[in-house]
């Protein structure tokens, strides 16, 4: 055996001994065309409707059908990422005109989500609604009513992509592991530094609306609050929170910085910070327990190990990578996979943006009915919490979470 | 920035992409609405980033390069056409500038909107056209958004001026010392620089000749100004490579070319 045949015997068996160590194995399914191509539309052509688009053109089984936006220069934006596409600047008109898409995707502004998927609904189509669900209670039960209330064969997908994720799938089969062990804390960050003003009409600075945003606690914290909640499988029961304008005092109502904790009834917390006035760090989780350490970043995610914790036997040959003094060991999506093919060493970031996964995912229940990865009322708790979290911001103080049934 | 509506001032802001520091100046006298069209110019460059890298696994360009020797990938109308600015350049070179490096070519189909790669030994690198790109981009957003006076730049070897400041006829920029074009002035056009020798990584420079895989060696220094900064960045480096304007190139552009002296 040479020492290349050697590396890749190596790289092979140590991916053997990842599926066996994490059974069962992430193995994450590209939607299988069956029959004609799948028709889609788009309602909502900003920045997250036309990501959107951009992995929904990397399915075959799908094609983007229909568009639609209210403002005239995201909706050409859209045309552009969608050349074939019909143009709509109404989703009623949309609806009406081409019965033959199959699903809707609802890329709008939050609070604008539950008459759009209501409707869609009402014209039974599948709907993929990006998170978080909606930006009141009301809306939230609204939305979870006509999903309970509709034709059992709809696929309802709320776009909390994490779930998805198939890094955060393998942390999240960790977490549950002796590889964490009892989760000690939880820390989250989102940093950006931006106005998060946009500009054109004021209908479209809806996250500095005080009457319609749930703040960035429900825009940023939704999903990193949901990374914990779905990691843990337990919901918290109470939430305090604190928040200041640091630097973008340009007469808005709503705080650019923020802190917020959630407390669990077995006493972990979850620490987290969210501000628009610095960007070190970006966003990103991590998850402490007694024998390591989780960081998720999105398209990356690393274990750190205590050095009293057993060796799982995968970790030995998986990548490593220095943070200053702490050495993290690279999670891989699809361990086995590249084994086989000896490319373990390769592993380490997702070959999609992490939306494609939750896309694929969509699609994969329309057309093969998989499992659902976040249903309305996963989405619908998810955005309780945030909502609850920007309600604790606002009064600087605590609020208790109603017990989820 | 101000708020103030009768002084004109600078909205300036930047953002780290496409391994530079891409920087927007905008002249306004409302720096509290110029800011947001600003920072939506620079989320377009970094969006613009994450799609055309290809030292992220996750960006098109590493998808184009891991599946399209395999099977055509459909693109966006704006990427395609990146794409076919591109292969002209390559074509109009003889070869000087090309996106597709290793063995093989890029093949478009305007018709179906795909791209696919002949050969799995053949990968698209942007290098050097996406961060001209990525100023159009960002600049067709600004005039879009009411901008008429704006200067942006990557890295400050692709620069594009949107009309000239309150106070002159034209951008001036200023080129590196020691060279016959101290100075060029911009007024709604597009500049690129290529300048081998500056960044010279180990003993190679980091403009390859694309016909034949040989670092260039001679300290060339190309400048290209004309009405596109995706094709000044592409035409700039075909330039430093050939050494020579090539016949084809349109009367649109002004080029200069020089051997540096040691």
């Amino acid at each position: 055996m040479n020492k290349s045949d050697r590396r890749a015997f190596i790289a092979q068996s140590a991916g053997a001994l990842a599926g066996m160590a994490l059974l069962p194995d992430i193995t994450f399914a590209v939607p299988v065309r069956r029959g004609a191509t799948r028709k889609i539309a788009i309602v909502g052509t900003g920045r997250q409707g036309r990501a959107i688009i951009d992995e929904l053109r990397k399915l075959d089984a799908v094609e983007v059908a229909a568009i639609c936006d209210i403002v005239p220069a995201r909706l050409k934006a859209g045309a552009e990422r969608a050349p074939a596409a019909e143009a709509f600047a109404d989703y009623q008109q949309l609806l009406a005109k081409r019965t033959d898409v199959e699903a809707v995707v609802v890329a709008t502004p939050t609070h604008l989500h539950k008459d759009i998927a209501l409707a869609a609904l009402n014209a039974k189509k599948h709907v993929y609604c990006e998170a978080p669900l909606a930006a009141s209670s009301a809306d939230c039960k609204a939305i979870t009513d006509a999903v309970a209330g509709a034709d059992k064969a709809l696929v309802f997908q709320v776009g909390m992509y994490d779930r998805a994720n198939p890094i955060y799938q393998r942390a999240r089969l960790l977490a549950r592991s002796d590889s964490l062990r009892d989760v000690v804390s939880v820390y989250a960050q989102s940093h950006h530094k931006t106005t998060w003003r946009v500009p054109g009409p004021d209908t479209l600075n809806w996250r500095l609306d005080p009457a319609v945003s749930i703040g960035l606690a429900g825009e940023e914290g939704t999903h990193q609050f949901d990374v914990a909640t779905w990691l843990r499988n337990k919901y918290p029961v109470r939430i305090s929170g604190a928040g200041a304008i640091r630097l973008h005092d340009d007469g808005r109502r709503m705080a650019d910085t923020i802190s917020v904790q959630l407390f669990w009834d077995d006493g972990v917390v979850m620490n987290y910070q969210a501000t628009l006035a610095n960007s070190y760090g970006g966003t990103y989780e991590v998850v402490n327990g007694t024998n390591g350490s989780l960081r998720l970043a999105g398209t990356h995610g690393w274990m750190f190990k205590e050095a009293d914790a057993a060796t799982q036997g995968w970790e030995v040959y998986a990548t490593r990578q220095q943070f200053f003094n702490e050495e993290g060991i690279v999670l891989i999506a699809d361990a086995t996979k590249l084994a086989a093919q000896g490319r373990l060493k390769e592993g380490g970031g997702l070959e999609h943006p992490p939306l494609y996964y939750a896309i694929a995912a969509f699609a994969n229940s329309l057309i093969n009915a998989a499992p659902i990865v976040c249903t309305a009322s996963e989405g619908a708790r998810a955005a309780t919490i945030g909502m609850l979290a920007n309600q604790a911001v606002l009064a600087g103080g605590t609020v208790d979470v109603p017990p989820f049934v | 920035m101000t708020r103030s509506r009768n002084t004109i001032a600078a909205v300036r802001s930047a953002t780290a992409a496409m391994g530079t520091r891409f920087e927007i100046v905008v002249a306004s006298t409302d720096g509290y609405s110029t800011q947001p069209i600003v920072e939506e110019a620079l989320r377009e460059i970094a969006d613009l980033h994450g799609r055309l890298t290809r030292f992220s696994a996750d960006s098109l360009i590493s998808h184009i390069n891991r599946t399209a020797s395999f099977r055509p990938v459909r693109l966006d109308a704006g990427t395609f056409a990146l794409l076919a600015a591109a292969q002209a350049v390559c074509r109009q070179s003889g070869g000087a500038f090309d996106v597709a490096m290793g063995s093989g070519s890029m093949i478009l189909d305007e018709s179906a909107c795909t791209v696919a790669l002949s050969s799995p030994a053949v990968k698209l690198d942007l290098g050097g056209i996406a961060k001209g790109y990525a100023l159009d981009r960002a600049a067709a957003l600004l005039r879009e958004n009411g901008v008429t006076a704006a200067l942006l730049h990557g890295g400050t070897s692709s620069v594009v001026a949107i009309g000239s400041p309150p106070d002159a006829a034209a951008w001036r920029v200023a080129l590196a010392h020691g060279h016959r074009f101290p100075f060029i002035d911009l007024c709604d056009a597009a500049l690129g620089v290529s300048r081998p020798h500056a960044q010279i990584i180990a003993e190679h420079t980091h403009i390859t000749d694309a016909r034949n895989g040989a670092h260039i060696a001679a300290k060339r220094f190309a400048v290209v100004v004309g009405p596109s900064a995706c094709l000044a960045d592409a035409w700039s480096t075909a330039l430093a490579v050939l050494g020579e304007r090539p016949p084809g190139l349109s009367r649109d552009w002004t080029t200069f070319i020089e051997l540096e002296h040691e």
